[in-house]
Order: C-alpha cells, then structure tokens, then sequence
C-alpha cells in the first residue's frame, strides 16, 4: 500500500487500528502513537541521524561580529556604501537607510583562526571557537524576508506565512519519535522574551496537532498542566487513569470505535509523562563538571539549562528538541549589548556539543545554530553616538556539527563586505532539505496533501548541501 | 524547399488579407499551449479579443513576435523549436496589418469545463429524501440503515450537534416521556430557536472567518473585532439567509444605505493578520491580507484552490494566474495602510460603535469642542495684541488641550471601506508584490457565470451567491453536512476541482444544494432537513457486515462517533456541572490559563482571568490570541485563527488527558459536579454514581460500569485520612468528565 496515500488522512489510525482488529497489545499501542508517517526511526533510506537539537539565536546575530572575517570591510570603515551595493534592494527600516546613503561599518572585533579546520571566529565567542574542529560552518545562506516574524516563519517552517508545519512538526510526522513517555517534538524558550510570532513557529499547520512543538516552561510545570491536582495523590492519579481505562474499554466494547483504543494509550501515556516529565528536569543527578560546564544552574532559566535539557531529552528518545534565544536584534548599538547576549549564548552552545561528543550521541544528533538573517556591513545609526547594524537577508553566517556532516569545513562565502554571497547560494530551504536528508527524509517526497495540493517543508525549492555531507 | 519558400512566399500579401496563414501558423506552433482551455503565461491566441488582451506581460501582439524571433529572454515556440523567417515575416505582416482575421475569431472564446463540480446543480427528484439518495447506494451494496439511535443517544446527539450543549435533565425527561411522532421534531424546533444555536454554528462560520481578538504576526496586539463576531452570532440565530448572509460580509459597506450592522458585518475579510512592526514594508502585509482573502473566498465559498493561481496559473484547475489577481482587485482598494508614513493608523478602516450613552458623551464631547473652539476664536478676535501672552486666552487653550485628552473612547471593529480612488492592480509576476505585470481588472473567472462589466465588490459578492453558480450552494451544503457526519459528502471539503474527491453521493449534494436554494438559503431549514433524516438518527454502533465492503463508513450505515470540538467539551462540563453562565456576546473573556501558557510570545500580554459568572461563559468566547492561543483550545484542534479552517481535524494527545485530568478549570468542572451530585441525588452511592453518570453522558451506568466505579469509590474512600463527601465526589466527578464518552457525540 502506498504509505504517504494512507496516511495523508487524518482519519488514518483509526484505520490502521481497524486493519490490525482489536488484538492490538498495549506495547503495540503506545508504539504507534509515537510512529511517524513511515514507522519509528524509518525514512525514505538510512538516516545518518537520529535527533536534531536547533539552537535558534533570535534577533538576527551579526556574522560580521561573530564568524564571517572581513578584514576589508574595515578598510572601507565610515565610507559610503558603494551605489552598486543599494541598487534595487530593499532593508527593512528602509526609511533610515533612504535619509542619507548608509556608511559601511567596519567590525570592532578581533578575529583569529581556530584549530586545524582555521574557521575564523571572533573573541565574542571563545568557547566555539575552541570546538571549531568539530563545526560545519556555512558562510553565505540567504533567507527571504527582512522582517523578524515572517523571517522566522521562513525559517522555522519554510513559508513566511503562518499556519505552515514547523521543521520538528515535518520530522516527527515523517519518521515518529523514539521516547514513549515525552513528546517526539519539544520547545525550549530563553533570554528576555519570547521568540516574535510564538506558537507559529512551532505549529504543526495543517498536520495533526500531536505534531506539533511542545513548549517546555520555564514557569509552572515544564508541560502545560503536568502537575496532578492540589490534594489529589499519585496513588489516586493512578487509581483515575486505571478506572478510566476499565470504563473506555467497557465503552469500546460496545462501540468497536478504534479511536477509544488511542484514548486509553494516550492517558496511559500521559500519566507516564507525569512521571519523566519532573525526572528530565531534575539535573541532581548532573555532576558538577557537568553543570559548570554549560554555565546551568538548577531551578533557573537560562541557554545553559536549556542546552543541558536539550541533551537530557536527546538521551531520552526526543526526537526534535528546539531552542530559542532572545535577543540579537541589535540595531542601535552592535557593542555592549551584543557582548551580553553573546556571553549567554557561548558557553552553552559549546559545552552542548562537546558533551554530545564525550557522550558518543553527537555522532546521532545535528546540532544546527542560527538566526533568522544576518546584519547588514551598513552601520545603522538611531541614536547619536552609537552605532548598530540593520536585518540583512542576502548573506549570513550559521553553523552546524554531528549528525553525519564533515567535522571542521566550511562551505559557501561571501563578498569582501559580507553582503552577497560568491560561492553560489545556499537558501533555508537548502538547510531543510539538508536536516531531513540526515533524517533519512527525502524532502521531495515528503509531502502532506492540504486544500488540493501537497505540500513539502522545502515547498518546490530545496537542494541537499552535498559537500558538507560525511 | 527553396522552391516551396518561393511559393510560400509569393502568396503572402494575398493571404494576408484575411490572416488565413498567419491564423495557421498560430494554431499549428502556439495555440496547443495558448488557447482559452490552456492559457500558459495568462495567454491564450484562439482569438483577436484574447491576443489584445494578452497575458501576464501585457498585450501580446509585440510578445509574440518578440518570442517567436527569439531575440529576448522569452523564447518560442518551447521546446527548441524555431519558426522559419518566412513564418516570422508572416506574423510581422498580419500584426502590422492589424490582425485582420475571419468573424469566428474575432471575439474571445469562452473557457469551458466538464467538470463535475462547474455544471449546473441538477434539479431536485420528484419525491426524493436524504434518506432514497443514501439507500440506493447501501442497496447496490447489499447494505441498509443501522436503526434509529435509541432516545438518549439520539437526543445528547441533536443537542450537541444543534447548539453544542447536552441535554439537561430536565429536557432529557421530557423527551423520554414524550411518546407522540412529534417529540423529536419538536424538540429540533426548540433547538433551533434557542440563542445557543447560534453561538454553536456561528463558531463553525468563524473558523471559516478566522476569527481572532489579536492582530497576529511580531506584535500580536488585542483589537476590537468582536462586534463582527455577535454579528454571525445574531444572523445565524435570524436565520439570515445565506445570500445575505455572504453579501453583507463580502461588501455590506457598499450596499445602499448601509446600515451600520452591514458594515460591521464587513469585519469577515478584515480578520487577516497584520503586521505593524518596526522596519516593515507595510504595502507587502497589506498584500499578503489581499492575497489571503482570495484564498479565503476560494476554499470558503467556491471549493477552489484559488491560492494556487497567485505565483502561477493554477496546474490543475482552470483558473489562471491573471483571474486571481482580477478577483484580488475587488479588495485592492480597501483603505488600508500601505506606507510608514500611515504607522499610526495601521488599524484602517474601522468603525466605531458604543452604547447610546457612549455616544451621547461622544456628541457632548465633541459640542464642548466646538463650543470651546467658537469661544477661543471669538476671544481672539476681541484681542488686538500680544494675544499670545493673554491670560484669559492660555486658560481656554488648556482648557481645549485637556479636553481633547479626554475623548471619549469607542469600540473600533475593523471594517471594509474603499479608498476613495482605487489603487491599480496587476498581475504580480511570480506572486512577488514587487514585479508588476500586466495591469488588470476586477472580475471573475471565465468557466464560472459572467460578472457584469465593471464589477465592484458588491458585484462580486452577488456573483458569489447568483443562481447559476453552482459552486457556493454546493460547497455550503456540503461543510454542513461533513460536521454532522464527520466527512463531507466531497471528502476535499475546501477543494471541488480537479484533484479534489467526487462526491460520494452526486446526486444528494445536488438535492441539498437545490433544497437550500429553494428555501430561500434557510441555514435553519437546511440542519432541519438533515437531522429529520433517517440517515442522521441513526445508531453509531458497529456494523460488522458493512466493515468490509465499506470500512471507512462513506456510504453511512451508520453514524460516526465523532469526538467533541475544543469549546464544546469545555461547554459540556459547564452543563453537566451547572455553572454555565448564558449570555449571548459582548466582549471575549479570560478562563484561567495555566501558568506560563502566555511566557512564549514576545510581549507578555496582560490575562485578567474572569471571576463570578463570566469565569463560566462558553468556550467560543475565550479571548484567541493568535500567538498563544488558550492551550485548552489547541490541545484539542481548534482553528488557529490565522488561516481559514474549513475542517477542524480531531487528533487525540496526551496532553488532551492532561488538560480534562489536571487543568485548573477541569479541576473547578469536576467539584462543582461533584456538589450537584451530592445536593440532588439521594444519599447512597449508587444513586449518586447514576445520577452523576447522567449528568455528564445522559444515560444510566450499565452494571458492570457501576460495579467498577463503586470500587474506585471505595478506593477513594480507603485513601482519605477523614472522611470527606465532595472530595470523594469530586473524584469521582473527575473520572466521568474524561470519559471518553464525555467529549464524543455518538
């Protein structure tokens, strides 16, 4: 039978449970409550990897501050920006670039080239650049729009419009999750504010909603309503889910409705999640190193908990673990504000990786770091005396390690000034072709029918980045 | 060769004359992609009208020769093919010419199709029910109807289905006790009437709506947009018909003397999101809203993937790139904000409306104004010098300032209102706002009835709904009937062309959509037509014989159990509980939320949660922020308020358990049961169970369920340190609100 037809219904698992009759066990049950759209773990050929933790910087972080080295732009520091470069270009904040001709804005910092792979990365950000060996840095990548929400969408969900499936949403239709008791697909959320757009960019669009991000909070319970009620025990939760389940199967009995079947494997399931859900919180168990080492601190909220939470849900079977920090918006003043953020950011980032590493789970997890765009080599100046960088869309800079990529090579350039890419283009919908082919998906061929068309993630762009592929 | 050049050419100036040649080297090299069925680029060369006209790049007698000589960017014929000199000297003649060409080529073809869904709707069998359409394709299966669903059922059904409450008791009793072949109708009539009917099927159309209270997109602001929303509400419950109905939402603002209510009506294609943050370019989110109600027109009202056509001509459906942009014109000149300079007024248009009390202040206000204003002017007038320095004349200008502070302030709901000169359209090459191609104007699309000459958008809302077009009835019957069922009758619900699914029953969308019509498009008599229907009452239970010639139930020898919308098991627990509060409208109002459902967003917008009687309102009037919509609603799929929803999907989640086991509100649900149970029904534990059983799924536990809830009471009761009734019975109220029965209409 041909998989993508029969599952492009909602109606499917009602008729896959009427296909396989009621001798369904509970194992079976739970097992394809968490299965994608080709069965758990299996794409369209062998994956080269297993979960992708996507560390999203939101704002838009200057490459020209962080990876992208551009000793001439210095040289041409405070002049104007040659006509060539505006010509039939739009920016966002078109009115203070349309006052006077913007001056290009050579970088304050320093640069040095790190390991044997030489990736340049400045003093911003030390702690990555003491992984460079293990990174795959992109220089380059275009994305479409130069506004921050529908930028987002654009690079969350492959459209600048809402009400598409994010990336984690297509990956966990696609090939399901490992983790039995805590969602395949799980947001994580720091810095001063949520991500512009909010629940958009983790929706699951047009798919079933068990697809859809489940946002982990930083206050509350880290899954909406996870707590059991004031006054209610755990022995008493139990004694609900089981009588629950007595009184669902007396009802499927009379009605051999298969979804009553889903339901009591969902509550099941659900009781289990009250159960990790605390357990995968609790760093207790963390050594000290450990904690140190990503800069976490037990009970607050931070990047670094999160990149530690990230890797405990990975060794728990999640399959999509995405992570958003605000804010790199720096428009007024690239100095000071842009030291914070990247302070926040470094160590976590890096400590991530190498512990994916010394845990031997990088080798099966892709790490991707990005922004929604870069910044723009044009200084923007709002307020007199400081000095900021405008939303640039044609050419910035993102990284990425394990999950069966080339450790330690770079791919794609830009101009002298960072502005436009020189080594061909590399697009979002390049990188989401990329992260599902390491996912063992075929973005062509995974496709979702919704109002008469099939929709893809990559829509009807995409191309593998072949040469950054082991 | 050469000798059939000479010849070829020596006949030219002859031929000319009346484009024989030049028509045959047309149809034999172009008009198998370019003609009126098949008009690549926009473009179809079957006729002189069509080749004025031209395609997405303007009039197309340059383009052609421009292609056909292959000197620029657009090179024709596909494929490698090049045409001979003599052919292309042949084509240069006849344009310079002016085209002459023979009367039946003339004037512009009209596109057809045989296809299904574009065809007239046939008229209605003589003596035929919902019920013979339904029969007749169980018959050729060897199948019949399951028998009527026994009264509970049937009644819990009715309700849930007409107004989105359960029963009562007290209804529930009456309708057992009513034996005469009237009750059930009787009780349709009831139900109908009642404002929950409307609440209940104004919540469908709102989906379709895209209903919000925030703006969507980075900034995701609360707006006033409710008064739209009572007003479904209230023509729902009017039984507006649906002609009007799509009209005064489509373009109420230009009917003649509008009344406020049509203009407020117009607040349908004002639910877009906009966009307003920093740096944007404005004239590309007013686009995007433009873009969307195109979309929205053509999956809510004619079953098409209009969305399609906007990058390109639509690759399965006739419908071209340049008709999606004629039908984008109609909304291309709505006073919109389109620049930087009008940030302040990113809202436009809207109207405002308030009490009579809020508007006698706002005419008192502005009468002070002008009062104060006449004063000031006269004073300044009696002045002769340093005017700037009189004391008299700098209290009266305070006086102004902090008055005009305190304007009164007034509900602004978002309308439709034109510009007062319309912007021009064109065709956007490749969907991208900033490439303009051929200028167009408004209209419709050619296998579809004509539109008259100069269409407005009123013309258009008329054509929407005209009586030769087949496809809005169609399409409304058909969404009616998928909610009663779980499946449209066309199973692509929001798609009726080429690609989209047949019917399953041709002939009975034809006999509702005709039906419709002829009741003057009555919502009211279309559902009473329905659930009258043997088809409709009968039972859901299985139907082992039908299971393998029929195993997705398309054919309906049965009912589908369907599980409960988002809103309704909330509505559901507040009946069975008691502590619904009925109140038709007024401003959306804020259940509790659990902690840190709003910490996702980028501004953390204030959530004043209801107290009193307002906490217990339905759930259609959650207040819907689009970037942290409720949890209790999106657990259990409610629309998202961004796109058009034409069919809600029913996933079934964990965390949908979470939400009925452990949400705050779930939590309230389950005690205030729990105290109704304990105050009515007699004090003993059977009696408490049965009534509370009833409560929650209309019907007495069977005995094996009793017996299983008796020892989960006396589990309860074992755990307790002291003994404590509504704690044992809240438990137990717990347990019944996550049946899975609850929150399933069978």
């Amino acid at each position: 039978m041909d998989l993508e037809n029969r599952l492009t219904r909602f109606q499917t698992r009602r008729q896959l449970f009427r296909n396989c009759g009621f001798g369904v066990g509970k194992m079976a049950l739970a097992s394809m409550l968490a299965d994608g759209l080709l069965g758990a773990g299996k794409g369209h050929f062998p994956a080269k990897a297993d979960h992708v933790i996507f560390l999203f910087m939101a704002g838009g972080p200057s490459h020209l501050e962080l990876f992208d080295y551009k000793p001439e732009l210095a040289k041409w520091d405070g002049k104007p920006t040659p006509e060539s470069f505006l010509k039939g270009k739009r920016f966002a904040f078109m009115d203070t670039f349309s006052k006077e001709t913007p001056k290009l804005l050579g970088t304050r910092r320093n640069f040095t080239q790190h390991g044997n792979s030489g990736h340049y990365f400045s003093d911003l950000v030390p702690h990555i650049g003491s992984i460079a060996d293990d990174l795959t840095v992109l220089h380059g990548v275009s994305t479409e729009n130069f506004n921050h929400g529908p930028a987002k969408m654009f690079a969350n969900t492959g459209s600048i419009r809402a009400g598409r499936p994010s990336v984690g949403s297509w990956v966990t239709y696609g090939i399901g999750s490992e983790s039995k008791d805590l969602p395949g697909f799980v947001v994580l959320q720091s810095g001063p504010r949520g991500p512009r757009s909010g629940a958009a960019l983790w929706s699951s669009g047009f798919l079933p909603t068990s697809y859809q991000g489940i946002p982990f909070r930083n206050v509350g319970d880290p899954i909406l309503n996870l707590s059991t009620p004031k006054g209610v025990t755990p022995e008493q939760q139990r004694q609900t889910i089981e009588v629950l389940k007595d009184l669902n199967q007396m009802e499927l009995e009379e009605t051999a409705d298969a979804e009553i079947a889903t339901r009591i494997a969902q509550y099941e399931m659900a009781y289990q999640m009250q159960t990790s859900g605390p357990e995968l919180i609790d760093f207790g168990k963390e050594s000290k190193e450990t904690l140190e080492m990503y800069g976490a601190e037990p009970g607050k909220s931070s990047f670094g908990n999160n990149c530690l939470l990230a890797r405990r849900l990975v060794e728990r079977g999640v399959r999509f673990v995405q992570l958003y920090h605000t804010d790199w918006d720096h428009h007024d003043d690239i100095t000071k504000p842009l030291d914070l953020v990247a302070k926040e950011v470094d160590r976590a980032s890096a400590a991530l990786i190498k512990d994916l590493k010394q845990r031997g789970l990088l080798d099966r997890t892709l790490v991707v770091w990005s922004g929604e765009f870069g910044r723009t080599p044009m200084g923007e100046v709002r307020e007199k005396g400081k000095i900021g960088r405008n939303h640039h869309i044609d050419s910035f800079s993102m990284f990425m390690a394990g999950g069966g990529l080339k450790p330690g090579i770079k791919h794609g350039a830009s101009d002298e000034f960072g502005f436009s890419p020189t080594e061909g283009k590399i697009e979002i919908h390049d990188i989401h072709a990329t992260i599902l082919n390491q996912l063992g998906l075929n973005h062509t061929k995974l496709t979702f029918k919704s109002q008469g068309r099939d929709f893809r993630l990559t829509d009807v762009a995409g191309r593998v980045i072949n040469p950054i592929l082991s | 060769m050469l000798r059939f050049s000479f010849i070829f050419l020596a006949a030219v100036p002859l031929m000319a004359q009346d484009g024989a040649e030049a028509l045959s080297i047309l149809k034999k090299n172009c008009a198998g992609c370019h003609n009126v069925n098949s008009v690549n680029g926009g473009l179809a060369l079957d006729s002189k009208e069509a080749i004025l006209k031209g395609g997405n790049r303007g009039p197309a007698a340059r383009v052609i020769l421009e292609a056909v000589k292959q000197a620029g960017d657009l090179k024709m014929p596909k494929g490698g093919k090049k045409l001979t000199d003599a052919e292309i000297a042949v084509l240069e003649k006849w344009v310079q010419a002016g085209m002459p060409a023979p009367e039946s080529f003339l004037k512009a073809k009209r596109r057809t199709s045989k296809h299904w869904a574009f065809q007239p709707i046939r008229p209605k069998p003589a003596n035929a029910t919902i019920d013979t359409f339904i029969l007749a394709k169980l018959q050729e299966k060897g199948l019949a109807l399951s028998p009527r669903a026994d009264k509970r059922t049937l009644l819990r059904r009715v309700h849930l289905d007409l107004t989105g409450l359960p029963p009562t008791p007290a209804q529930l009793e009456a309708f057992l006790k009513d034996d005469s072949p009237t009750a059930y109708e009787k009780v349709v009539d009831q139900l109908l009437a009642s404002p929950a009917y409307g609440e209940r099927w104004g919540r469908h159309w709102l989906d379709v709506a895209r209903y919000s209270d925030t703006d969507g997109y980075t900034i995701d602001a609360p707006r006033d947009i409710w008064p739209y929303r009572d007003w479904v509400l209230n023509a729902i419950n009017k039984d507006m018909p649906f002609d009007q109905f799509v009209i005064e939402q489509v373009a109420g603002d230009l009917l003649p003397n509008a009344t406020n209510d049509q203009i407020i009506a117009t607040g349908f294609h004002r639910n877009t999101p906009s966009n307003y943050e920093g740096g944007i370019d404005f004239e590309q989110y007013r686009v995007e809203a433009v873009a969307d109600r195109v979309a929205t027109t053509g999956s809510a009202f004619l079953g098409l993937t209009l969305g399609c056509a906007r990058c390109h001509d639509h690759k399965y459906d006739p419908v071209t790139q340049r008709e999606f942009y004629q039908i984008f014109a109609f909304w291309n000149g709505v006073d919109e904000v389109d620049k930087e300079e009008d940030r302040k007024y990113f809202n436009r248009p809207f109207l405002e409306i308030g009490s009579d009390e809020e508007k006698a202040r706002q005419v008192k206000w502005e009468a002070d104004i002008q009062a104060l204003e006449l004063k000031i002017r006269k004073h300044q007038e009696s002045l002769t010098e340093n005017a700037d320095k009189d004391p008299t004349l700098i209290a009266l200008r305070k006086e102004i300032a902090d008055l005009r502070k305190q304007k009164p302030k007034l509900l602004r709901t978002l309308i439709m209102k034109e510009r007062p000169t319309p912007r021009p359209s064109y065709i956007h090459l490749g969907g991208d706002f900033t490439r303009k191609g051929s200028p167009v104007q408004p209209g419709g699309i050619a296998v579809l009835p004509p539109m008259p000459e100069n269409a407005n958008r009123l013309d258009f809302a008329k054509w929407l709904v005209a009586k030769d077009n087949p496809l809005t009835p169609r399409v409304t019957v058909n969404r009616v009937w998928q909610k009663y069922f779980g499946r449209g009758i066309v199973d692509t619900e929001s798609d009726f062309g080429l690609v989209g699914d047949r019917p399953t029953h041709p002939e009975l969308l034809d006999y509702l959509a005709a039906s419709f019509i002829e009741s003057n498009w009555s919502q009211k008599a279309l559902h009473k037509l329905i659930v009258s229907s043997a088809t409709y009452q009968q039972a859901s239970l299985p139907r082992p014989d039908a299971a393998a010639v029929d195993p997705d139930n398309k054919l309906l020898s049965k009912q589908n159990r369907l599980r409960l919308d988002a809103e309704i098991i909330r509505d559901s627990a507040l009946v069975s509980s008691g502590l619904i509060t009925e109140k038709l409208g007024g401003p959306s109002f804020f259940p509790p939320i659990p902690p840190g459902a709003l910490s996702v967003t980028q501004v953390v917008r204030e959530w004043k949660t209801a107290t009193g009687a307002e906490r217990y309102r339905r759930g259609m009037y959650t207040f819907f922020q689009r970037s942290a919509a409720h949890p209790s609603l999106t657990v259990f799929d409610a629309a998202d308020g961004i796109t058009s929803c034409t069919r809600r999907i029913r996933s079934n989640s964990p965390l949908q358990a979470l939400t009925l086991l452990n949400d705050e509100s779930s939590v309230e649900f389950a005690a205030a049961l729990a105290q109704r149970i304990v105050k009515e029904a007699p004090a003993n534990e059977s009696a408490r169970l049965r009534h509370g059983f009833e409560l929650a799924v209309q019907r007495a536990p069977r005995p094996r369920e009793t017996d299983r809830l008796l020892r989960f009471v006396r589990q309860q009761r074992d755990s307790q340190t002291e003994a404590n009734e509504t704690a044992l019975w809240t438990s137990v109220a717990r347990v019944l609100l996550n049946l899975d029965e609850f929150m399933t209409r069978e």
